[in-house]
């Protein structure tokens, strides 16, 4: 069954196409990659499923309804999308159970116990209930991410929605990140996964599509996609990020990193600037 | 009459000076947080507005403005309390000046929370609440400790309109005793101690509720 | 009010007179007061730890006093020793204590945003303590603190209107006077806000074309 149907996805921004006509499907229960460059419109298209970005052209269903409407009630709509940001975003003033239980008490308006106990089972999920009532500052990047994601889930969200999970991660975290997608895929939970990752969108084992400048040039399953038949501009793709990721870290050619959003000093991307 | 004597004399009307400064302190506050949240979410047009008042009420001495409030406006047929023309006065300005502690302090929260906090479905004013308050005022700790200060030294002006203050108490110690420099030494000690306290009372409220990774 | 303007017209060169005294007030503490500033700063980082306390004490006790009580000491407390002073030249000597602890606060924050490499640097160079001082701290933190200073200065300008609680013949105390004269208080007073207000806008502008001119590109102010 369908949850989501984008249908020629447009957006422009100052005259200039972020987006230029992305067209996809993701099934109940179904975990997709949308693999791309930097600013090839990846985190444009999250936003513009869950309104926080106007596209200008397009029709966007999301649970038999339409997204784009003018009756739309944006913020129901949001509580059904659960978002996991490219930095955690995770609340610095909140200890790992308040950002859980934030939106249960404040838009569900359940009652404190009720929304620990909540909270607490899905950071026990994500096997970080030792860590409840630590801050953000005191948890390490994959900690964060695993409360951020269980932030996400304690809504009961229709769908889940990754940005670039890995890129603040170091390498074996990145691993953990893969992990925990395939253990809500095992839990039938629906994920929309954008990355410029390479190792993630090959790990991660959904369908992978492949976006370039605001469209989409291939996709198929993981074999497809990256065998030997591939489209050219997704092998020039892979070219470039296999270099960068060579030059940057030798000992583990598949994680590359995110110019964008360079690591912390000790993160691959800061000793390659040295 | 010895130095001590003086100085008991003079405590007095300690009372009455931190009266004022906690009247306009909060007022402060309240005017500050006012005007900042305002300028945040409201719309372009009372941005601008609100702009020019913090502009204004910057560039006004406060004894200017406290004669205008105490003894200017009965011209116009409204009589105000002194404590009230100071909270009007002292208060207001150190809301102009709080406005700008407060918006330099929301710009320090991380935008990224704040568009996370929208992607959860909250709505503005729940963000404004539960995210960029509780986070800016932890970050504006250091400037309002300087405007409380601030406040603190203007304070003496409530003599002027005759709150019985320090400031007050040592001009009639000093009329009828004639030794002026040791009772306004004594006077400069004494504000110095309030001020000291203030300070290390604020940072103590600060240390109580400190999260780790948040600071000003 | 068209009364009252017309009233300020007839005694224009009183108001004038106090509208000098005022600028002439705030114009000498701010050169004093950015001077004493200076050496204050010079005596808390170049001494040794005893020194820096003191200076520290200095900046600490004028920032956490009033002015006015420090300009009534003066005022009506020295006389009763015999030492009868101007008024003008108690508002000067009491700002400038004043503004030299604030100014010196300000030029401590820029301070320690340095990098302490290049002062390492400088001395490894063989240039002695003071050449350091004047060749490489001060510039470059007179440059970072060019906004607090100028803030200073409109601060200095508006505080000068305390200085008519000792008598000192400003503006404000001209238009008290015209106040009084005429029964217009609130009128007296407004008119004297816009004047500050008008003042402070001219003092605004020039220090923005300071900013833009003086602050050192690359480096930035430390928060
Ligand atoms: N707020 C914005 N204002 C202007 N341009 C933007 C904004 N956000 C993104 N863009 C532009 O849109 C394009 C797509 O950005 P983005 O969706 O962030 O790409 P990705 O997430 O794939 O790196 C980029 O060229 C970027 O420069
Ligand atoms: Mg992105």
């Amino acid at each position: 069954m369908t949850l989501l149907s984008v249908q020629d996805l447009k957006l422009e921004y100052d005259g200039r196409i972020i987006l230029d006509g992305v067209s996809f499907d993701l099934a109940q229960g179904e975990l997709k990659v949308i693999m791309g460059p930097s600013g090839s419109g990846k985190s444009t298209l999250l936003r513009c499923l869950n309104r926080l970005a106007t596209p200008t052209g397009g029709r966007v269903v999301f649970e038999g309804r339409d997204v784009l409407g003018p009756g739309v009630d944006e913020r129901a709509l949001r509580q059904r999308i659960g978002f996991v940001f490219q930095n955690f975003a995770l609340y610095r003033h909140l200890t790992a159970l308040q950002n859980v239980t934030l939106a249960l008490r404040h838009l569900r308006r359940m009652p404190a116990a009720e929304a620990d106990e909540r909270a607490l089972r899905q950071l026990a999920r994500m096997d970080m209930q030792a860590h409840a009532h630590k801050y953000p500052a005191q948890l390490s990047g994959g900690q964060k991410q695993r409360v951020a994601i269980a932030r996400a889930l304690a809504m009961d969200p229709a769908v889940l929605f990754f940005d670039e999970p890995t890129s603040a991660l170091d390498p074996l975290m990145s691993r953990e990140v893969v992990n925990i997608l395939h253990q809500l895929r095992d839990e039938r939970v629906s994920m929309l996964c954008v990355t410029h990752d390479l190792y993630l969108a090959r790990a991660a084992g959904g369908r992978v599509m492949f976006l370039d400048e605001g469209r989409i040039h291939a996709e198929g399953e993981v074999d497809e996609l990256f065998g030997p038949n591939a489209d050219p501009r997704v092998r020039a793709f892979f070219h470039q990020e296999l270099r960068q990721a060579q030059t940057a870290q030798p000992i583990d050619a598949a994680q590359p990193m995110d110019q964008a959003q360079p690591a912390g000093p000790s993160g691959p991307a800061g000793l390659a600037e040295r | 009459m010895s130095f001590l004597q003086i100085l008991l004399q003079l405590a007095g009307g300690v009372g009455y000076t931190i009266m004022v400064t906690v009247a306009c302190s909060l007022t402060g506050v309240v005017v500050g947080l006012g005007v900042a949240m305002l300028s945040r979410i409201g719309p372009p047009w009372l941005r601008g507005l609100l702009g020019a008042f913090t502009f204004i009420f910057r560039a006004v001495p406060v004894l200017v403005l406290l004669f205008i409030v105490f003894f200017g406006l009965p011209n116009a047929g409204l009589r105000v309390p002194p404590l009230v023309a100071m909270m009007l006065s002292l208060g207001v300005i150190a809301g102009a000046y709080l406005a700008e502690v407060f918006r330099g302090a929301f710009d320090s929260v991380d935008a990224s929370e704040v568009l996370a906090a929208e992607a959860m479905g909250l709505s503005r004013f729940q963000i404004l609440r539960l995210i960029e308050i509780p986070q800016m005022l932890r970050f504006a700790v250091p400037g309002m400790i300087n405007e409380f200060t601030t406040v603190l030294k203007y304070s003496p002006f409530a003599y002027t309109v005759g709150i019985p203050d320090v400031m007050k108490e040592a001009m009639s110690l000093s009329a009828t005793t004639l030794r002026g420099v040791e009772i306004y030494l004594a006077v400069g000690i004494i504000y110095f101690l309030i001020y000291k306290l203030l300070v290390t009372g604020v940072w103590a409220l600060e240390k109580r509720t400190r999260i780790p990774g948040l600071t000003g | 009010m068209a009364s009252f303007l017309a009233l300020m017209l007839e005694y224009w060169p009183q108001v004038l007179s106090g509208l000098g005294n005022t600028l002439l007030l705030a114009a000498v503490i701010s050169v004093t007061g950015l001077a004493g500033g200076v050496v204050v700063f010079y005596l808390a980082i170049s001494g040794g730890p005893l020194r820096r306390r003191l200076t520290e004490g200095y900046i600490s006790f004028f920032i956490g006093t009033p002015l006015i009580v420090l300009l009534f000491l003066m005022y009506y407390g020295l006389p009763q020793w015999g030492l009868k002073l101007t008024p003008f030249t108690v508002a000067v000597i009491g700002f400038t204590l004043n503004v030299a602890a604030y100014n010196a606060r300000y030029l401590m924050t820029a301070f320690r945003g340095l990098d302490p490499d290049e002062l390492q640097a400088a001395r490894a160079q063989g240039f002695s303590d003071l050449q350091v001082f004047q060749l490489v701290i001060l510039p470059q933190v007179m440059r970072l603190s060019v906004p607090a200073l100028t803030n200073q200065v409109i601060l200095n300008l508006k505080d000068s209107s305390i200085a008519f609680l000792i008598q000192y013949a400003e503006f404000f105390a001209q238009m008290q006077d015209l106040a009084i004269r005429s029964f217009r208080f609130l009128d007296a007073y407004l008119v004297a806000g816009a004047v500050y207000l008008a003042l402070v806008s001219v003092v605004v502008v020039a220090a923005r074309w300071l900013e833009r001119r003086y602050v050192l590109p690359g480096v930035r102010r430390a928060r």
